[in-house]
């Protein structure tokens, strides 16, 4: 389903360069569970931003379905972006919209009916948790609530793959084991998952596919539940 | 289709009524941009008018000696209003005994006058053509034309000839004044223009993440253009309400100062009047200037 082909991912600025991902290349099957692990800057997050073409890689080629994301013309990038719901790190909320209406919005893009969307946001809201929070702006939340919303605005149009970066980075013990939960019963229900974490608690417990990023590299691509980093 | 529509209609709603500080600041340059067009309309028509009036002040009479017969006039006026049928506004032809009387109603209160009318005996006014043209510029090759036309040796005189000088001035005044009207329209058009552009690339650029945000879910250019268009156009309709309200507030308060002080031109009148042309204008100036604008500013920030 997804193909990374030696992609490299260099960042220049004034002063140095940045080798964020080196000559990487590894495969996703459709419904697997793949957990990507590495420390702050192994390059989780360039992976997933080059994976719905945020960002163009320097080197390499990424195929979702047989085809090049980057080659993708506008409309089948688009179509693209409502297939894969995505958890960013930074949440990537839209500040001027309510809880709800961060959620709608996602649903409309796709084109949900009016009907679909009243029946279904209520219970993805009480699903995260948020329900109470409804008509209250993202600034107003607490960072696990914005997480939390993120998760939401990914999941609620039934996305056939989830990208995870750092989803349970501002939660607490509970919240995190909620949220994981959540991602393996939409796994179970045959969605492709890619969870990006530097918790590596989380991916022994998870007992799925693992790969491991240093320094931009692929070191290990294992499907052993437990790992030691 | 039509759900689409009710979505970008609701979203660009959303955006003009949640953000009323950035609103307020938009609507403020707009409303100085649509003052300033309609300014440079109202200006270029008060120009117009009171160029106009000057000119009609403006003509000139040629006067032919005594002995010339009526029916050799009337032709020189049929060969005036053949040859010069565009720059000539009217001619009107004054009898000898057409001007007596004018002088007589004129000065009917004035006995000096009278009395030495009276000792003269005979008629001492002279027939004359009094002649218009549409601009001042025309007058002198009438002028020209006169004194070399089959009547010239009994032309007593050409009233141009002793004006020349006014008359230039004013064509050279008028011109200016025109000249004038399209620069400070222009500079002010380009002005505001590039103030308003700037003004609304700022309030987009404080929206670029969350376009960002929009083009990873998924969303289609116009899905997220429309809404900042929508919202475009509310600020420009509220920007031509403000100031069309601001237009009749003064112009009726101060309409009948200003009608004294410039030449009887009725602000109000005109404003009442033009208004639908007006409100034309100004419609599709905040169309080109801010749906333009915001199109552009957002067009940058669609690219991801």
């Amino acid at each position: 389903m997804i193909e990374f082909k030696n992609v490299s991912k260099i960042y220049h600025s004034k002063k140095e360069m940045v080798v964020a991902l080196s000559d990487i290349s590894f495969e996703i099957k459709k419904t697997e569970f793949v957990s990507i692990i590495g420390k702050s800057g192994a390059g989780k997050t360039s992976l997933i931003k080059l994976l719905i073409n945020e960002e163009k890689p320097t080197q390499g080629e990424i195929f979702f379905e047989q085809e090049c994301v980057q080659k993708m013309n506008q409309k089948t990038l688009q179509n693209l972006r409502q297939r894969v719901g995505v958890v960013h790190q930074d949440y990537k909320l839209l500040l001027a919209k309510n809880v709800r209406e961060n959620v709608e919005y996602v649903m409309q893009v796709i084109g949900a009916s009016e009907k679909e969307i009243s029946r279904d946001i209520p219970q993805i809201l009480e699903m995260v948790n948020l329900g109470h929070r409804q008509e209250n702006f993202p600034l107003e939340l607490s960072g696990g609530e914005k997480q939390r919303l993120a998760i939401a605005k990914a999941l609620c149009h039934q996305p056939e793959v989830i990208i995870a970066d750092e989803p349970t980075g501002n939660l607490d013990v509970y919240n995190t084991f909620e949220i994981i939960d959540i991602l393996k019963k939409i796994h179970q229900l045959g969605t492709t998952v890619i969870l990006s974490t530097h918790n590596k608690g989380i991916v022994d417990n998870l007992k799925q596919r693992v790969i491991v990023l240093d320094q931009g590299k692929i070191i290990r691509d294992s499907e052993q539940a437990k790992f030691i980093l | 289709m039509f759900i689409f529509l009710k979505r970008i209609l609701k979203f660009g709603w959303q955006n003009f009524s949640r953000n009323k500080g950035l609103g307020l600041g938009v609507i403020f340059v707009m409303t100085v941009a649509i003052f300033a067009l309609t300014f440079f309309f109202v200006f270029n028509e008060l120009s117009g008018f009171l160029i106009n009036k000057a000119q009609e002040q403006v003509d000139i009479s040629v006067y032919f000696k005594k002995d010339v017969a009526e029916k050799e006039i009337l032709g020189l006026k049929e060969e005036l209003n053949n040859k010069f049928s565009i720059q000539i506004k009217s001619i009107n032809y004054i009898s000898k005994q057409e001007a007596k009387e004018v002088f007589l109603a004129k000065h009917k209160d004035e006995l000096l006058y009278l009395q030495v009318l009276e000792e003269i005996g005979e008629n001492p006014f002279l027939s004359s053509l009094n002649i218009k043209a549409k601009d001042p510029v025309f007058y002198a090759p009438i002028s020209d034309f006169l004194v070399s036309s089959f009547l010239k040796d009994s032309i007593e005189k050409v009233s141009y000839f002793a004006s020349e000088k006014v008359i230039n001035k004013l064509s050279e005044i008028s011109l200016k004044i025109k000249r004038f009207g399209v620069y400070l329209g222009a500079f002010l058009i380009i002005l505001v223009f590039l103030i308003t552009f700037n003004t609304i690339r700022l309030t987009i650029f404080i929206f670029r993440e969350e376009i960002a945000t929009m083009r990873l879910v998924g969303a289609s250019n116009w899905f997220i253009r429309g809404p900042f268009l929508i919202q475009s156009l509310l600020y420009g309709f509220f920007s031509i309400l403000i100031v069309n309200l601001s237009f009749v507030i003064v112009l009726h308060i101060f309409s009948a100062d200003l009608q004294t002080w410039l030449f009887d031109f009725n602000f109000l009148q005109f404003f009442k009047e033009n208004f639908l042309k007006i409100f034309g204008y100004q419609i599709l100036f905040a169309l080109a200037l801010g749906v333009t604008s915001f199109f552009f500013a957002v067009h940058k920030y669609l690219k991801i």
